[in-house]
């Protein structure tokens, strides 16, 4: 039978890809992806609680669904944000930025 | 269900306004008429404050079901946030001019900005307090990475997107843990809910929460994104990130630290000490090291988060309200240093402390304000930020933290140092070449208003005082 | 408002009316900054004046609450103590004026920076509460950071920052004192706090703290090397404001706070103090005769002078401690003096090397009379009223510290040796054709040199007038010793 541990375990674990992908990947869409993994790995754990500790409240899935859209609009900005500096450095490699530091 | 719209009027309008001025900017269609639209969202904001002077604020009110609150906190905040939108838009007339040829969207998105930071003012409800601060966020997104064709914009912002969502994901982790634990989101309910005893897993929760919101406060170590974003993003905005965010965090943090987990503090409070310390250290001896004005003040801006959490580890309503006091003075003193880099940047392009030399011939009024505002942040009297930060201090020795004192009183006089060295070099330097810099109306206007506070607030600090006791009275009980 | 709040905002107004003058208008400028120091001067002479010394204790008290939410209020009073002080400032800030008259280079903003320390300063010796007295002590040190980094000479850059990280590091300790001392007792009223009783432990720690903090104005021995160069960078006026009122900050704080509120703390670090006394004056004393910079020579001697200072504070019986603040007096209106002289011979000669001079007795006989008074002067030589005041301390100190007043006595002789040696090398000898180009003094260089060289003759001739007042503000400060102890 599969619980409430295994869920948050799921969770757990996409969180942590998530993360590291964000903190390994060059490439700025790759890191965007990573910080999909790690919203719906608070998803995946909104639900579950929802699920299997207060069935009979919807707050976890209301939760989740403001973060999926949320999420989307990340997305866009991000997106936007790397398209309009590729068009200027022909480049989306996140440790290229480097015009900034100290 | 009840919804007092009343309660929210402020939001509605902000809102309001900026949509409106989207589109302004597309029913005007010639340059000239698009001009007026950054008068226009000064006018509406000016009404907005004196508008929010009347509006009651001794009992608490709530929108929804205690999802959302009217406090005097609140009121406070939301005051404090019209105030700096209304410098920082005052400020951006004569600056984003050359940034932009559809002016109304810059503005606009100043409103929008300003709606997020009221909805995490009010919010009594983590979904709430969410979405203001992504609202608040994403807006500061686009603001910092406003100017398109500059590198350094764009990468700012691509740097406060990426690291802002992180930080966002660490919060939501754990908000939905805290909704495993309670099966409550809303604030009232969390504190019914919540048993002195602790849970690894609550403890893991509160951690990821002190992490989310250290963040947006820039606490040591969530501060990288800080200097970056501060020096890329345009002038005006990096004001509004160091006094409107930082402002929003705040209160955040204190609807959570001092409410929600008030049981707890036993368990937070040695992690909040620890971190405290590294920000004051971290922030105040990197500083040194800095050659770029706005790096400085945004390094000075991390190590001043640092004083204004000794007034929550204080937590108390003296240590509650010397953090209120203390960012009304740091928004003022603030303020008046970006604009006076404003001035700098509009007259040379440039933002180097060295660039400085020479400014007291050039522009005496711009280096009394720069003068005033940097002593403001580090502390000296007569300004408003020695009263701030004795204030602070007291509260702090009175708790008992006599150490803690002696380290933040020790890391200001690093701070006065790096302020002096600033200080020095605008004071003097040679002034052959220089020609006297024009400094628009606009900007002056904003100096002044920003050193007659600064000053004012220090010699008569009795007003302010009593009001936020007042406040901070109110929200503990 | 009260006379002192006048005395206290009559810098600050005329900083005000200067920042309206444009600043082409130097001589314009010059004359209002002029015509405010005697205003200045004349208010604290009627100060002096009308207190009543019948009466003694604080009088033109004035009390108006300022921050409401802590208890502190905006308080002034005077006494004896404070009165000299606001004498001294008064005498030292007109001098000062007119010793700045031939300043060419960014008038306005000298004057303006100037009037704002000099209102620093009275407002420490007039204020009854802490707070406001911590306030006005730290606003008279920024605008000497800029006086001494922009107006300064040789490493003005490295002095200016030396001397104001020293000051602020040092206030930082008295800020925490003043932090627990507030939460002790929920005021910071001098006067109220001096009836509270305090744990002796306390009392030691605050003491610590105080000692160090206002040690650094003193200076105190370890914590002095921000004076010579300070001292040394500064313009001529600055340098006579440091050395004249700025310095005895230090000691007035000491006194009115220190001893006054917290005996039995101050009875406990006396012996350290007074150790600390004789390395300051026997060790700078040395120190100041191996120097071949005349500036750093009297620098020195300042430090060494207020050594004497020291020893009076720790002997802490009211014969000592009238000496210790007649001697700020005394030595305040000499020290101003002292560097008077050397910025005018300065202007002239353009150096300030003792191997350089020579013989000048022969081309400016005026200062190098002057010169000699000073110097007479400050090796207390009967007549002066350094003298009246040294004699005080000496009397009061022997008594408490025999053997370290003996050898601080010593300091004296040195003093003699150095400030001879000075003279000699300076004005006597054979003439030095070099200098033949000199004029005396002359004019308006004068005025300032024999308004000081009078005013400390005429003291040294009738004492008693400052030391009786000084006598009546050290008295209730005395009785609150005897009552701790």
């Amino acid at each position: 039978m599969i619980g409430l541990t295994h869920y948050l375990i799921v969770a757990a674990a996409l969180f942590c890809i998530g993360a590291y992908g964000v903190v390994v990947k060059k490439n700025a869409i790759a890191v965007m992806m990573g910080l999909e993994f790690m919203l719906n790995a608070i998803n995946i754990n909104l639900v579950a609680f929802n699920h299997f500790l207060h069935p009979n409240l919807v707050l976890g899935q209301v939760f989740a669904m403001f973060i999926v859209g949320i999420a989307a609009a990340e997305v866009a900005l991000g997106l936007a944000i790397i398209l309009s500096l590729y068009r200027q450095r022909h480049s989306i490699a996140v440790d290229e930025m480097d015009i900034l530091k100290w | 269900m009840i919804l007092s719209w009343p309660t929210i009027i402020l939001e509605i309008s902000s809102l309001g306004i900026g949509l409106l001025l989207l589109i302004l900017g597309l029913v005007f269609t010639s340059l000239k008429s698009k001009a007026t639209l950054g008068y226009f969202s000064i006018i509406a904001l000016l009404l907005m404050l004196v508008g929010s002077f009347y509006l009651p604020s001794g009992a608490t009110q709530t929108f929804i079901n205690n999802f959302y609150v009217q406090d005097s906190l609140a009121l406070f905040f939301k005051q404090l946030f019209i105030v700096s939108a209304l410098l920082v838009n005052t400020m951006a007339l004569r600056y984003m001019k050359p940034h932009t040829n559809n002016r109304g969207d810059f503005f606009a998105l100043t409103f929008f900005a300003l709606t997020g930071m009221m909805m995490m003012a009010s919010a009594a409800e983590f979904i709430t307090l969410y979405i203001g601060l992504e609202l608040m966020t994403f807006t500061f997104v686009l603001l910092t990475a406003y100017k398109k064709h500059d590198l350094k914009s764009g990468e700012a912002g691509l740097k406060y997107i990426l690291l802002s969502a992180v930080s966002s994901g660490v919060l939501l982790y754990g908000f939905s843990l805290l909704y495993g634990l309670t099966g409550a989101l809303d604030f009232s309910s969390l504190v019914a809910l919540f048993a002195p005893t602790s849970s690894p897993l609550l403890v893991w929760a509160i951690v990821m929460v002190l992490a989310g919101l250290g963040f947006k406060i820039a606490l040591v170590p969530f501060h990288m994104w800080t200097p970056d974003v501060y020096e890329g993003a345009p002038t005006p905005i990096t004001a509004f990130l160091a006094v409107g965010s930082k402002a929003a965090g705040f209160v955040a943090f204190i609807r959570v630290f001092f409410q929600v987990f008030a049981v707890y503090s036993p368990i937070f409070m040695p992690l909040l000490i620890a971190l405290t310390v590294l920000t004051l250290l971290i922030g105040n001896l990197i500083a040194l090291a800095q050659t770029h004005l706005k790096r400085l003040l945004a390094y000075s801006s991390i190590a001043h988060a640092g004083y204004i959490l000794l007034g929550v580890i204080a937590y108390s309503k003296l240590g509650l309200s010397a953090i209120l006091f203390y960012l009304l003075l740091y928004m003022f003193a603030n303020i008046g240093a970006f604009a006076a880099v404003a001035a700098l940047v509009i007259n040379t392009g440039q933002d180097k402390i060295s660039d400085l030399a020479g400014l007291w011939k050039s522009s005496p009024f711009t280096s009394v304000v720069l003068l005033v505002s940097l002593l403001s942040l580090a502390g000296i009297p007569p300004t408003a930020g020695f009263i701030g930060k004795f204030y602070l201090f007291t509260e702090l020795v009175s708790r008992g933290y006599l150490w803690l004192a002696f380290v933040a009183v020790g890391m200001s006089l690093v701070a006065i140092y790096y302020y002096l060295v600033v200080i020095r070099t605008f004071l003097s330097g040679s002034v052959a070449e220089k020609t006297s810099m024009t400094i628009p109306f606009s900007l002056k206007l904003v100096m002044l208003v920003s050193v007659v506070m600064t000053i004012g607030i220090g010699v008569f600090p009795g007003p302010f005082t009593d009001y936020l006791l007042k406040v901070a009275q109110a929200f503990l009980g | 408002m009260s006379l002192l709040s006048y005395i206290i905002l009559t810098p600050f107004i005329g900083a005000a009316m200067l920042v309206l003058i444009p600043e082409k208008q130097t001589t314009f400028i010059k004359l209002v900054s002029a015509l405010f120091a005697f205003i200045g001067l004349a208010l604290s002479f009627y100060l002096f004046l009308n207190y009543d010394k019948s009466l003694g204790g604080m009088q033109f008290v004035e009390n108006i609450p300022w921050i409401k939410a802590f208890a502190i209020n905006y308080k002034l009073g005077a006494d004896g103590l404070s009165v000299s002080m606001a004498l001294l400032t008064g005498i030292i800030w007109f001098a000062g004026v007119l010793v700045t008259w031939n300043l060419q280079e960014r008038v306005k903003e000298f004057f303006i920076y100037m009037l704002i320390l000099v209102g620093g300063v009275f407002g420490v010796f007039l204020s009854l509460d802490l707070l406001v007295l911590f306030i006005f002590l730290e606003i008279a040190v920024i605008p000497k950071f800029i006086l001494i980094h922009i107006w300064g000479s040789g490493k003005k850059e490295y002095s200016a920052m030396k001397y104001t990280l020293y000051l602020l590091a040092g206030s930082a300790f008295s800020l925490i004192a003043l932090i627990l001392i507030y939460i002790h007792s929920s005021t910071l009223d001098v006067t109220q706090l001096a009836l509270i009783t305090y744990s002796v432990p306390f009392q030691k720690f605050i003491f610590f703290l105080l000692l160090i903090g206002f040690g650094v104005i003193v200076p105190l021995w370890p914590l002095h090397r921000w004076t010579p160069d300070g001292h040394s960078s500064a313009p001529t006026a600055i340098s006579m404001l440091l050395a004249g009122v700025i310095m005895k900050l230090g000691g007035y704080a000491l006194i009115r706070v220190g001893i006054g509120v917290f005996p039995a703390g101050a009875a406990f670090w006396a012996p350290l103090i007074a150790v600390i006394a004789v390395v300051n004056c026997i060790y700078i004393a040395l120190v100041a005769m191996v120097q071949k910079d005349l500036k750093y020579v009297v620098a020195n001697s300042s430090i060494s002078h207020m050594g004497y200072v020291l020893i009076g504070i720790a002997a802490m019986n009211t014969i000592s401690l009238t000496g210790a603040a007649s001697q700020m007096f005394a030595h305040g209106i000499m020290a101003a003096l002292f560097f008077a002289l050397v910025g005018a011979i300065y202007n002239k000669t353009h150096t300030r090397m003792l191997a350089d001079f020579g013989g000048l007795a022969f081309q400016m006989p005026r200062a190098a009379t002057l010169f000699l008074i000073t110097g007479l002067a400050s090796l207390g030589l009967p007549g002066f009223f350094n003298f009246v005041a040294e004699f005080l301390i000496f009397a009061g100190a022997f008594k408490v510290y025999p053997v370290l007043t003996t050898v601080t006595i010593l300091a004296v002789v040195i003093t003699a040796i150095y400030v001879l040696r000075v003279v000699q090398q300076m004005f006597f000898g054979p003439r030095n054709p070099k200098w033949d180009s000199l004029t005396d003094l002359k004019g308006i260089e004068l005025v300032p040199l024999v308004f000081l060289a009078v005013i400390l003759l005429w003291f040294g001739l009738v004492p008693s007038s400052i030391t009786n007042l000084i006598n009546q503000g050290i008295d209730p400060i005395v009785a609150q010793i005897g009552g701790a102890l």
